[in-house]
């Protein structure tokens, strides 16, 4: 297999092994404390707090004297095994193993391939312990004069369980471990010290030692009073499994049970059971050839570690079972549809007893992790599971099973297998690369064939007595054995496979392979030896000897590198298929406007993940590092861990968006739902605004970096309306929305374009109790709604470039004479009267018949004999009605309101509760319509006739608020004349895709202190919306008067605001002149003030807004996007 | 395995099969390949594969048949296996409204990302669980187990998908209609040599059967025996993939 594992060994140096040892997106541990997990198979409580070279003396078994001298002590060391190595305290265990330390921070890579790289048979762990601290019975500190420190442990081994009346007559040999520590007094002092404090906490959990030591089969095979014949003995047997009941499968003699227990009998006296067992070469040994039947549960469970885990909390599996007793869940039922048909061939399947215990372990883990749930092939697992061991231990195996060994695998999307699956036939093209060419050739898929192998551990693949002997080894030696057992398959069967032309040819020979393994490998062999070797045997051979290459290492270098395309395959298949499930709605929306919808939604609620889970590991980081200051705890944090939480790919992701993860959703596709105050408060305004004239959108993103929404991504609003829109389409009531919640609702908002919809769609938006009115408040808010949807322009046909509406002060100062400045600036300046027309037309038409309010109706006439809607309509009907576009004299005053939006944070409380208050007065001495004491009402029809009446408002429920939900971006795409450059772009579908123009666009816009003067008056009148209706309406009918005042007002005002900004971003002369052209401009009057205005923000800005409105003034914006994009993709 | 030896022009067809996961897709292949029912039929792991030759008057088909896991997280795993299928069978169980609606979602994933012009056949098992078993299947092939139909009791009928209602979106979709019961047998091959005769002559790809409706299925059917030549035993016998 030419140079493979040299090759793998280079990639070894070049790859942290510790990463994406176990991609599980659960494992963010820090790296060095998996490792340690992983190499002593220790619950993930357990952190490395102490490590010391040091060298155990394993005391020979027969007889040792406690008050030996010195000399003989030092005799004793010399007979007994000697083990160099490192020994490890973690909170609650002593560890010590032969094998390289893996995990230091400093240890080079290659010296962390004694773990993850090759096991030589020795299983990570190599020979070494694992001894909980609560089996230690005692320590004592031998003096030794040569060097440092010796410790004598003393373990429970063997006396957790014996029964008291026997205990005198044959005292069960105490285990005793010699332990010199080498290094410093001082670190042999420490580590001292924080074994003392662990001994100390493991006393509490002797108890559960006890009994989770009762379940294991080798105490009561050590019983002492033991009668060799295995006939009488006073307890019961601990449950080993169905076996005990239906029989192993295989055959007793052939597999020469009755010897290998004889020896295993021998080796766990002597080297300690269970929890106490001391890994010996002999222990590997005796596992490669296969474990006897009655003791194959625990040894799985020591191997594998899930004894610390029961240990952990020995009641778990009760515990579960009792609390969800009677509950129903989906993976019940599909439990339930597998428990018939799991190894049915096996007799203890057949029974109420079988499939009882099966239920019950499937169950209480469906429970434990929902996550996973259930998973076909698990039942299968388990079952093989279940006739070896107790259904405890079944549970925690299976636990570790799923965390730990076969990461991924039964997920919900089982990214684990298909990775897996990729990694192998990665690997057989690496290491056969002629029959990987006659695959491809062939077009086999091997997938297709290896699936199985890996998802069900062989167990449905091989005959269950091999496939179980493939068990021992898996357990001790971990995911990699699956590999090597599958390459060695192929191998054995290359010449055969060869000649297989397609898949079934292929599958067959396998077949029959599969169930020829107990055959002689070379049955014409002379040699008789040769000829005994097994099918069997011959895999095992191959599998460990020539694929002995395979290593944790290279499967996880191979996982890292194939992740990523898994991960995406399985993606848009969830996409595909979700995106076909969403039902009869959807069908309103293109399947690109729903697969960027499903990109947009997946995309928000996986960043909102990614970024709390940055913050809270931001803050564990800050935790961790205090306390590792002050109890020296050696935690290496691997700054570059990969955050994959929430990813589709990699199993259950959030699926439902809440509240603020839909702002931000409507941010990504709706200029309205930008924020207009996205800098936090309190910064300083000059130099905030200075940095936005000059450099735009990349300081933003800086600044903006750690805000909750996260680097590059625009701060969304918090508007009312996006409250009634969250609730409306809420549909279930739970205050989230699903993706099928949310293209149900843009279904009904973009749907058919149908005028009469989206007008109706917003009356009932605003019809709280549904019951077809929508009263004072509710029409206020409506007005309100549309400035707010309106304030940064409309999208669709009102005009070419409606885009221009966000500007600031800036471009008053240098009038773009290119730009053509009549058009749009009159549409958000038509908007805002249709806007006002809208109210007044509302309170005209509106019924004061509201029912409930007949009383209070009464009150108000008495109190305010003005208060008749219809009387306050005229005043300025004439003024309003004759002519929309002939706006002229009082256009400008309004007209200055959408130009100064900017200026006023939406969100802002203080200025809207000035400016309320200043309206309120306002409204309430001009308008009695706004008397909260009189009710007034307006029902669809009106609404409806309302909105028809107004040109304006008509295209805005027609044509504009449909349009403003920009699902693809694949409208901006189609209008640029170099599309091609951005296809990319619109599919990368994360929030982060939003362009980026918008943020300059609106972030600059919101820089511009609010409330200054008349025109801060003004620009808080719109933010404000329609809670100043009245103001509005006042000025209209006196726009005249407006007029002069304006003109009489503006000057210092303006002057101020210059000085606070302008000059800074206009160096050199040009501040002089800027004042002079305003205040010019500002003599000039009205009209020409709205014109500057509308000229101040800029040809910047007005790039950066057409960018936002691919539908109007298509070529021109387009290029510019496209540019914009160019630049934002590099 | 390739035993082409018959005299006709014989091609492989690569059917998947998928739906639902216990609907019956497993023992549908059993009955068709090996003639035989298993009650307690291991779930399928990823999937299974098996062969079995089909008879038409004047070619042979071979299918090669992807039995794929039903539960729904297998469902990422499909890809794979409808690689280059020429034909799909969409089964679900006609006394489980759900798994139709499954079904139709496996019709739309096959439209749209499956070979162009597969043949989809929308099958409809465990009929022996409805009053009707006995009066649908006409029994032709060789496993004519009226006797099993016969036995049904009477006593509930189970059914909850109309066969009108599932014929009617097959209709649309331009798929290939049965309902069959894999336990007796009822209509089983019947479905196979439909999507025989359904596959296009030329190279296999094309145009969708547009005739071969349950109708022309049975019209075709007496001369079109399928060739259930005994157990093919250790090959196809196992449900798992190897």
């Amino acid at each position: 297999m030419f140079n493979f594992s040299s090759l793998v060994q280079k990639a070894q140096s070049f790859i942290d092994p510790t990463q994406a040892l176990n991609i599980s997106p659960s494992d963010r541990n820090p790296a060095k404390s998996t490792l340690f997990r992983h190499q002593f198979r220790l619950p993930d409580s357990q952190t490395p707090l102490q490590e010391i070279t040091a060298e155990i003396t394993i005391s020979p078994p027969v007889a040792y004297s406690p008050n030996a001298t010195q000399g003989e002590k030092d005799k004793d060391r010399d007979r007994g095994y000697h083990y160099e190595g490192k020994l490890h305290l973690s909170e609650a265990y002593l560890c010590f193993s032969t094998q390289p330390t893996s995990f230091l921070q400093s240890a080079s890579t290659s010296t962390s391939s004694g773990f993850t790289g090759q096991t030589h048979g020795g299983g990570p762990g190599g020979n070494g312990f694992t001894l909980p601290l609560c089996a230690i019975r005692r320590v004592e500190r031998l003096h030794s004069q040569q060097y440092q420190f010796a410790l004598a442990i003393t373990t429970w081994n063997g006396l957790t369980n014996s029964p008291t009346n026997d205990a005198a007559k044959t005292p069960a040999p105490q285990q005793k471990i010699t332990i010199q520590l080498a290094g410093t007094r001082q670190a042999c002092e420490r580590f001292c010290d924080g074994l003392k404090k662990g001994l100390k906490g493991g006393v509490g959990d002797v108890g559960k030692l006890k009994k989770v030591v009762a379940e294991c089969y080798s105490e009561y095979l050590l019983q002492p009073g033991e009668t060799k014949k295995d006939g009488k003995k006073d307890s019961v047997p601990p449950d080993a499994g169905l076996g005990m009941i239906f029989r192993y499968p295989g055959d007793h003699k052939k597999l020469r049970d009755r010897s290998k227990m004889r020896l295993w009998g021998e080796y766990l006296r002597d080297y300690g059971r269970n929890v106490t067992l001391i890994r010996q070469p002999t222990f590997h040994k005796l596992i490669r050839v296969g474990l006897p039947n009655r003791l194959r549960g625990e040894i799985w469970e020591q191997t594998s570690g899930s004894l610390f885990l029961r240990l952990e909390n020995p009641m778990l599996f009760a515990d579960t079972l009792a609390k969800y007793e009677g509950r129903d869940s989906l993976a019940i039922d599909e439990i339930e549809k597998d428990l018939n048909r799991s190894l049915p061939e096996y007799p203890g399947f057949q029974s109420e007893e079988g499939i009882g215990r099966l239920r019950r372990v499937l169950t209480a883990y469906s429970w434990t992790n929902e996550e996973v749930g259930y998973c076909q092939a698990m039942n299968i697992v388990v079952a093989a599971l279940l006739i070896y061991m107790s259904e405890s231990q079944a549970f925690f195996l299976l636990s570790t099973l799923c965390d730990r060994l076969l990461p991924g695998y039964y997920s919900t999307t089982m990214y684990g297998t298909l990775l897996d699956q990729k990694v192998f036939e990665s690997l057989v093209e690496k290491t056969m690369p002629i029959l990987w060419d006659h695959l491809v050739k062939s077009d086999v898929q091997l997938s297709v064939v290896s699936l199985p192998w890996f998802l069900s551990l062989y167990i449905n693949s091989m005959p269950l007595v091999f496939a179980f002997r493939v068990l021992d080894v898996f357990f001790l030696e971990g995911p990699k054995v699956l590999f090597q057992v599958g390459l060695a398959i192929l191998r054995i069967n290359g010449e055969e496979l060869l000649d297989a032309a397609d898949d079934g040819a292929f599958i067959s020979v396998l077949k029959s392979y599969f169930s020829k393994l107990d055959e002689s490998a070379h049955p014409k062999s002379e040699n008789a030896k040769l000829r005994a070797v097994t099918r069997f045997q011959e895999l095992m051979v191959v599998a460990f000897k020539e694929f002995s290459g395979i290593t944790q290492n290279s499967i996880t270098e191979q996982r890292m590198k194939h992740k990523n395309s898994v991960l995406n395959g399985i993606e848009s298949f969830a996409k595909r298929t979700s995106i076909r499930n969403l039902g009869p709605d959807s069908k309103r929306l293109s399947v690109d406007d729903l697969g960027s919808l499903y990109d947009r939604f997946y995309g928000v609620l996986y960043e909102r993940q990614q970024r709390s889970q940055i913050i809270m590991e931001e803050t564990e980081r800050r935790d961790r590092a205090r306390r590792a200051k002050a109890a020296e705890v050696v935690t290496g944090l691997s700054e570059n861990q990969v955050v994959e939480k929430g990813r589709v790919g990699l199993g259950p992701s959030p699926t439902l968006m809440d509240y603020d993860g839909f702002r931000e959703f409507l941010a990504g596709m709706a200029r309205w739902a930008i924020t207009d105050s996205p800098s936090p408060p309190g910064k300083d305004n000059t130099s905030e605004s200075e940095k936005h004239s000059y450099f735009g959108n990349s300081v933003r993103r800086r600044e903006v970096s750690l805000s909750p929404w996260g680097p590059g991504n625009p701060e969304p609003a918090d508007h009312e309306f996006m409250q009634r829109l969250f609730r409306r389409w809420d549909v279930d009531m739970n205050s989230a929305l699903t993706l099928q919640n949310v293209v149900t609702g843009l279904a009904h908002i973009k749907g058919k374009g149908d005028i009469m919809g989206s007008i109706t769609y917003f009356f009932e938006l605003y019809d709280d109790d549904g019951d077809g009115k929508v009263d004072r408040e509710g029409i206020l808010r409506i007005s309100e709604a549309l400035l707010f949807l309106s304030r940064r322009g409309l999208e669709g046909s009102l005009t070419p470039s409606s885009s221009m509406t966000g500007l600031s002060e800036y471009e008053a100062d240098n009038p773009n004479p290119y730009q053509p400045e009549g058009m749009q600036g009159n549409t958000n300046e038509r908007f805002l009267s249709s806007v006002s027309a809208f109210i007044r037309r509302c309170f005209e038409y509106a019924d004061p018949d509201h029912p409930q309010n007949k009383v209070t109706e009464v009150e108000e006439s008495a109190s305010d004999g003005l208060a008749d809607p219809d009387s306050f309509g005229i005043g300025d009907d004439s003024d309003e009605e004759e002519d929309l576009l002939d706006l002229g004299d009082s256009a400008p005053v309004r007209g200055k309101k959408p130009t100064g939006i900017p200026s006023i944070p939406a969100a802002s409380d203080k200025s809207d509760i000035r400016n309320r208050s200043v309206s309120k007065a306002h409204a309430e001495a001009a308008n009695a319509a706004l008397d909260p004491s009189k009710p007034l009402h307006i029902t669809l029809p009106t609404f409806r006739m309302v909105v028809l009446a107004d040109e304006l408002l008509e295209q805005f429920f027609e044509s504009s608020f449909p349009a403003s939900f920009r699902i693809s971006d694949k409208m901006v795409a189609a209008a640029s004349s170099s599309a091609s450059s951005l296809t990319t772009f619109s599919n990368i579908g994360f929030g982060r895709s939003t362009p980026q123009p918008s943020v300059g666009g609106t972030s600059s816009a919101g820089l511009v202190p609010p409330g200054k003067g008349l025109r801060g008056v003004l620009d808080n009148i719109v933010t404000d919306g329609m809670r100043v209706a009245a103001e509005v309406r006042r000025r209209m009918d006196e726009a005249q008067k407006e007029l002069e005042q304006n003109a009489v007002h503006r000057p210092d005002d303006d002057e101020d605001d210059e000085e606070g900004y302008d000059e800074p971003r206009t160096p050199g002369g040009n501040a002089g002149r800027t004042v002079r052209s305003e205040d010019r401009d500002l003599l000039e009057g009205a009209d020409a003030e709205a014109m500057s205005l509308r000229g101040q923000d800029g040809v910047s800005e007005v790039k950066q807004q057409d960018s936002l409105t691919p539908t109007a003034g298509r070529s021109r914006s387009a290029s510019v996007v496209s540019s914009k994009v160019i630049e934002f993709e590099r | 395995m390739a035993e082409a030896t018959a005299p006709k022009p014989s091609s492989s067809v690569k059917l998947v099969l998928l739906g639902e996961a216990a609907v019956g897709k497993s023992s549908l292949v059993l009955r068709f390949v090996n003639n035989d029912f298993q009650e307690n039929k291991e779930p399928t792991i990823g999937a299974a594969f098996l062969t079995q030759k089909c008879n038409l008057p004047t070619r042979t088909i071979k299918f090669e048949i992807w039995d794929t896991a039903g539960q729904e997280r297998f469902a990422s795993l499909a890809p794979m296996y409808y690689r280059n299928a020429q034909s799909a069978l969409v089964v679900y169980d006609l006394t489980k409204p759900t798994s139709l609606i499954k079904a139709k979602h496996w019709v739309a994933e096959l439209q749209r990302q499956a070979s162009p012009g597969i043949v989809i056949a929308l099958v409809g098992n465990k009929l022996d669980l409805t009053n009707e078993s006995s009066g649908s299947g006409n029994a032709l092939g060789e496993d004519s187990e009226t006797d099993a139909a016969e036995g049904e009791n009477d006593d509930g009928d189970a059914r909850k998908v109309s066969t009108a209602e599932a014929k009617t979106y097959a209709e649309e979709e331009g798929l290939l209609f049965f309902e069959t019961s894999a336990k007796n047998g009822t209509n089983v091959t019947e479905v196979f040599t439909a999507i025989a005769n359904a596959i296009p002559e030329t190279s296999l790809k094309g145009a969708r059967g547009p005739g071969a409706t349950q109708s022309s299925a049975n019209r075709t059917e007496d001369q079109s025996r399928v060739n259930l030549t005994g157990p093919r035993d250790s090959a196809s016998k196992e449900g798992c993939a190897c």
